[in-house]
């Protein structure tokens, strides 16, 4: 019965006791009390725990570029400037690329499918360059593309706009905008810019949502103005290119400083690349070699063993010395290409006598010698914060033979840079005192060192002079209209320790005009390979054109009468002195200008 | 009550409906808020930032309009209706699990494939079991006291069905059901000794555990130390928690959220809270815990009024389905917060989904149908 009644009315059975269903409510609440316990710990007290965690996931530090400052000639010109491109990263670990969006981005990036696979290889990274430093009108090609994990970064690309004429003085940046070579490697911390950061809070795609502080502003770097004058610059690089060519020649050098600062207004090499396309380059063909490389100067160092006598009062301007064509010193014997049984000590300088150079060099002591070369600059670095500037070898002078005091006379048994070897002619060109040199542009006059008498350096410029003369080893360096002076050279090249005959290295070091020096060139041409060797024949015509460029492009008037060369030859080696001529009313601006009138006229 | 006389009392409890509206109109824009972001950057959703959006709207949508339905049906056919609707329920459980109907998501077999969307059968199961246990329970008032003829049997049945659940597997389901089904037997009247004896025995095996293999224990309790393994296991939970402590007192602002930004997974659904939590802060939290609270705390009325009428299956319905909800709500939650492993199970009324929605409104129709006959019968109408 029971069981049937249960059937009818199960109700009856069933008393729910009302203990259950509050014990059961208050276990909920007390869950739910719980919760909100958690809550409030979690968001009243824990916060600094927990947003620190956070803060450790995604906020990041970003960097905002700031330019490399841009590089200008003395004019102002630009030769080095930062223009923004795009680089495009990926996160493999975040990219799932279908092989038609591979082939989409590597049509837009120009890269090959393999290369894109190859980026995205290991999957555990979050952070591949895909492509740096593209146009943004390429960028947004890929990035149109909206491929998930694929970014873009902003950055900045160096351009040269003059491409290989600048490029030995320039150097260039890596792809990380530091400088490598040259002035951006020297200058690196003037040009580079500083960075600045900002902390933001970024997604887990690497977007940036939200700023939250900036902790330093980017800072451009400064503008740079150097001491070159593209035009110059041009010029040079054109004569020497050309040259080089035509003498079949290794290489070759120029540097043309202003005679009166010290300024580089040019310097050039051969051969040259475009700093702009890397993929060209190659390690050789970057080295700026005026001034990391060294070499024997031969004659170019004649007139500061010549000025060295003078100055000492060994030898007076028409001393004569036996000369001839050989001459034994002990077990050596030394030779002159244009003998001579005898020569005054201009002829020396003009004919560019060993001989004579070595017997007037062996009259002094080596420590006088020494002294002077030293002065000079030989064998100290010119401090011109250019990297890798080669210091020259000159031995102590206590260790010289007289061979070695002969040799060095004309240029071997040591060794210098184009560079130093141009500014030594400083001397001649700022009555007697040395210039320091610069790649910067100088506001105010450097001041030089005293290092001949006025008298001495006057001397030896009217000497200089007569090598671009008629019966000069150098007629081919005149620039009618104008007076300039200089200096040949004809070096052999060591090669395994001895000197060889047929490897030359070409050299003419000269400046102009003479009544008021502007300019300082000096050339070297490495190997000339088509025949003609000398100085004279190879380096002074490449003298001449950089010369005549450089005087037409400052407008410098002509200071000589441009039918009066020969008269004037005979004039200036006639040992009376000269009178005043014409041609000192044609360069009076210049004079007034300039140092003054020139001793010599006086 | 308020005195007021021209106003004839409500045919339902306003309360109850107005705090599951409020639930899912917060759930609706948080939805949208967690979603916008990732919505945007997917494939999956064609790259439209209103996809959940629109989806969410429409689930409730169908949902409204299935709580209109089910409001009509009057209790006492679905004390009728509840062995089927629950052997429907092991049937569409079984479909899914049959490879090439059900479709796998993340590595769990839980949806048929129904069109432009997927049903989840595991949430219909829910509200089966509230149903089938309450209408077991009343039809087996007489063996409270026996454990075999009135434990054991509903034990077997669950097994099945918990066992279908744990095989898609859908652990969170799983214990959703099993609690509503042993917290109705225990309202039920069933022995309380047995309830003691199962808890003594859950203790035991987790003892068991212990001693046997440490590392597995490590397993389920590597969500104590979320820190430890921060970028791994611990990943999710620790997303969560910055979430909340970034929230702080008002929340980081509506739609100013970064953890929703790629980092937190799952944020429209399992881990919604920790949104709602950086966004609205404590505040928010306290407000959906208060909104949660007040519509158990008011379906428990619905059922203690029930049982005064003597209305045992209504009563235990109501308390039924207030249990469910707290249960997943409380999981849920604690899962976000820390409290509870990560299991996968989605917050009643808010989180994205379907066929949760969908059930969760017909659940709260239910438990307004019932309400609603209370009232009649205490005004002397006939249920």
């Amino acid at each position: 019965m029971n069981h049937a009644s249960t059937r009818v009315n199960p109700a009856l059975q069933l008393k729910l006791q009302g203990w259950r269903a509050r014990l059961l409510i208050i276990l909920l609440l007390t869950g739910f009390a719980t919760l909100a316990a958690r809550a409030f710990y979690l968001q009243g007290l824990n916060t600094e725990f927990l947003q620190a965690k956070g803060e450790a996931r995604f906020t990041r530090v970003v960097e905002m570029p700031a330019s490399r400052g841009p590089i200008l000639d003395r004019n102002g010109v630009p030769l080095a400037i930062s223009t923004p491109v795009e680089s495009i990263w990926i996160s493999p670990s975040e990219a799932e690329l279908t092989a038609d969006q591979k082939k989409q981005l590597g049509r837009a990036l120009g890269m090959e499918l393999k290369e894109i696979d190859a980026k995205l290889a290991d999957e555990d990274k979050t952070f591949v360059w895909l492509k740096r430093q593209i146009s943004p009108e390429q960028a947004a090609k890929a990035m149109a593309l909206k491929i998930p994990g694929v970014f873009q970064q902003r950055e900045f690309r160096r351009f040269y706009p003059q491409g290989e004429v600048m490029a030995h003085v320039i150097g260039f940046t890596g792809v990380d905008d530091n400088g490598q070579e040259g002035i951006e490697l020297a200058q690196q911390r003037q040009l580079a810019g500083q960075p600045g950061s900002r902390r933001v809070i970024k997604d887990r795609r690497g977007r940036i949502v939200e700023d939250i502080q900036h902790l330093r502003a980017p800072r451009d770097g400064s503008p740079l103005t150097l001491s070159i004058d593209h035009k110059l610059q041009y010029i040079a690089h054109k004569e020497l290119k050309d040259a080089v060519a035509a003498n079949r020649a290794k290489g070759g050098a120029a540097v043309v400083l202003d005679a009166q600062t010290g300024e580089v207004l040019a310097l050039v090499n051969q051969p040259d690349y475009n700093p702009n396309n890397r993929a060209t380059m190659k390690g050789g063909q970057t080295r700026n070699r005026s001034v990391t490389d060294v070499f024997e100067p031969g004659s170019t160092f004649k007139p500061f063993a010549v000025a060295a006598a003078l100055e000492a009062g060994t030898v007076k301007r028409d001393t004569l010395f036996q000369t001839g064509s050989t001459w034994q010193l002990g077990p050596n014997t030394i030779t002159d290409a244009h003998p001579r049984d005898a020569m005054t000590v201009a002829e020396i300088i003009q004919k560019s006598s060993n001989i004579g150079t070595a017997k007037l060099a062996l009259q002094l002591p080596a420590e006088k010698l020494w002294t002077l070369y030293s002065e000079l600059g030989f064998g100290t670095p010119p401090r011109t914060g250019f990297p890798g500037e080669a210091t020259g070898k000159l031995r102590a002078w206590k260790t010289w033979k007289p061979i070695e005091q002969a040799t060095m006379s004309y240029g071997y048994g040591l060794n210098v840079s184009l560079l130093q070897l141009a500014r030594a002619y400083t001397l001649f060109t700022n009555n007697g005192q040395l210039l320091p040199v610069t790649f910067q542009k100088r506001d105010s006059l450097p001041i030089g060192r005293q290092i001949l008498k006025p008298a001495t350096a006057e001397m030896m410029s009217a000497m200089l002079e007569t090598v671009v003369q008629p019966g000069g080893t150098a007629t081919k360096g005149q620039v009618p209209g104008y007076r300039l002076a200089g200096k040949t050279g004809t070096a052999r090249k060591l090669v395994n320790g001895r000197y060889v005959d047929d490897q030359h290295v070409a050299f003419f070091c000269g400046y102009g005009p003479v009544s008021d020096p502007r300019f300082i060139i000096a050339v070297s041409i490495d190997e000339p390979g088509a025949g003609k060797y000398y100085g004279g024949d190879v380096a002074a015509p490449v003298f001449a054109g950089i010369m005549a460029g450089a005087l037409r492009n400052a407008n410098v008037p002509p200071d000589a009468e441009t039918s009066g060369i020969l008269r004037r030859a005979t004039v200036d080696s006639a040992p009376s002195p000269p009178t005043p001529s014409p041609r000192a009313e044609l360069v009076s601006v210049q004079v007034a200008k300039g140092a003054g009138p020139s001793p010599r006229l006086r | 009550m308020l005195y007021a006389p021209n106003r004839p009392m409500s045919e339902v409890d306003l309360s109850l409906l107005w705090s599951a509206v409020a639930l899912l109109a917060i759930g609706f824009v948080m939805v949208y808020s967690a979603s916008i972001a990732t919505a945007e950057m997917s494939r999956l959703t064609g790259f439209r930032s209103h996809y959940y959006l629109i989806r969410q709207g429409m689930f409730i949508a169908i949902g409204v309009v299935a709580a209109v339905i089910a409001f009509q049906i009057p209790v006492a056919w679905l004390q009728r209706g509840a062995p089927f609707l629950f052997l429907a329920c092991i049937l569409t459980l079984l479909l899914v699990l049959i490879p090439g109907v059900g479709v796998t998501v993340n590595g769990s077999r839980r949806w048929l494939p129904l069109g432009i969307t997927n049903f989840q059968p595991s949430e219909l199961m829910k509200l089966a079991v509230v149903l089938y246990a309450a209408d077991y329970t009343v039809r087996k008032a007489a063996f409270m006291q026996d454990f075999k003829r009135g434990f054991l049997p509903m034990f077997g049945v669950m097994f099945l069905a918990g066992g279908l659940l744990l095989m898609q597997p859908d652990f969170g389901a799983f214990v959703v059901i099993t609690t509503i089904a042993m917290g109705i037997l225990f309202l039920g009247g069933l022995n309380w000794r047995l309830f003691a004896g199962l808890i003594m025995l859950l203790l035991c095996a987790f003892v068991a555990l212990i001693l046997l293999s440490p590392y597995r224990l490590q397993r389920v309790l590597g969500f104590m130390d979320p820190w430890a393994d921060a970028y791994g296991k611990g990943y999710q939970l620790s997303h969560s928690l910055i979430a909340f402590g970034r929230g702080e007192w008002f929340g980081v602002g509506l739609g100013a959220s970064v953890e929703k930004l790629f980092y937190l997974p799952e944020a429209h659904t399992d881990f919604l809270m920790a949104v709602i939590a950086e966004e609205l802060g404590l505040l928010g939290v306290l407000a959906v815990v208060a909104l949660f609270v007040w519509l158990v705390w008011r379906a428990f009325l619905v059922g203690r009024q029930s049982a005064s009428l003597e209305r045992y299956f209504a009563a235990l319905v109501a308390q039924g389905i207030a249990l469910w909800l707290s249960v997943q709500t409380f999981i849920n939650m604690g899962v976000n917060m820390g409290l509870l492993p990560t299991k996968g199970l989605t917050l009643p009324f808010l989180s994205y989904g379907g066929t949760g929605i969908v059930i969760n409104c017909v659940a709260v129709a239910v438990l307004l149908r019932i309400d609603y006959e209370n009232r009649a019968l205490m005004r002397g109408r006939r249920a």
